[in-house]
């Protein structure tokens, strides 16, 4: 922008508005890492559970889930480290993005510990939650895989409604693959393309 | 009917810093410059100017001993921007 005081005509603005925006957007995009990353680490871990229960008869299969967390928060809180040190920049859409899954994160762990207490499956109720948080980050994103991956959750959640508890496992395991690992590679694969 | 448009917002420089800062809540002075290939005299004034009409907040602060000037929408900006694109879409209509 050489021009000290270029004044602009309401086509020029326009122009401008939208350049600049475009420009701005390309920050905003999100490569899939968190959903590579915890796509991967419920699947394996859903799959690891039926394993444990009903191949090996194990008695306290659900314990791999402790394992999740253990490989998951510190490589996510690692990741957003170095990037946050890459780039100063505070971000409106990443800093809702951040919000949308810390409420999920919240509602993940009461909703744990109510289907523990009463003796549900808690495999519908993280779907249901899984599904919001990936259905508003599909929005925030305007990545419409993402808004169909939360449309899978659901559905997956609907489906152990008709299935019994055994089986709810696979059912995650398949509606994350659908869900956040389909739509994190695609995601993956679009932000290389923009370099982001 | 044509709505007048805010002369402050007439400005090629001072209209992209004001769109980059509607997607990017804050931004630093020098990714302000990257992004829009100004000069850093020119970026000074028309930051200047925004921040004298009260349409952004300057910080200036230190970051691992290096002086660090951080850009911010105000609300009232928010509001100038906001006025501005729905005037300027009056001239677009049929």
């Amino acid at each position: 922008m050489e021009n000290e005081e270029k004044i602009l005509n309401p086509q020029e603005s326009l122009r401008i508005i939208r350049e600049t925006i475009d420009v701005a957007k390309k920050g905003v995009q999100e490569n899939g890492f968190h959903f590579l990353l915890w796509g991967w680490l419920v699947a394996l871990a859903s799959v690891g559970e039926y394993y444990l229960r009903q191949v090996r008869g194990g008695t306290d299969p659900y314990l791999i889930w402790a394992v999740m967390p253990l490989i998951g928060v510190p490589a996510a809180l690692i990741y957003e480290w170095r990037r946050d040190k890459k780039h100063h920049e505070r971000n409106l859409v990443r800093e809702w993005y951040g919000l949308v899954w810390l409420g999920f994160a919240i509602s993940l762990i009461l909703s744990l510990v109510l289907a523990i207490r009463n003796q549900v499956s808690p495999v519908p109720l993280v779907m249901t939650l899984a599904a919001f948080a990936t259905f508003m980050s599909g929005l925030l994103m305007r990545f419409r895989p993402l808004v169909l991956g939360a449309a899978v959750l659901w559905i997956g959640a609907a489906v152990c409604l008709a299935l019994p508890m055994g089986v709810h496992v696979l059912v995650q395991a398949g509606g994350i693959v659908l869900g956040y690992l389909v739509p994190g590679y695609m995601l993956n694969q679009k932000a290389r393309q923009h370099h982001v | 009917m044509y709505k007048e448009l805010d002369p402050m917002l007439l400005s090629q420089l001072r209209l992209a810093i004001m769109s980059y800062l509607m997607v990017v809540r804050e931004a630093e002075f020098n990714a302000l410059k990257d992004e829009t290939g100004a000069s850093a005299g020119n970026l000074s004034a028309q930051i200047s100017k925004l921040q004298e009409a009260g349409y952004i907040d300057v910080e200036k602060t230190y970051r691992n001993n290096y002086p660090l000037t951080l850009c911010k929408l105000t609300p009232k900006g928010i509001d100038a921007f906001e006025a501005f694109y729905a005037d300027l879409k009056t001239y677009f209509k049929a």
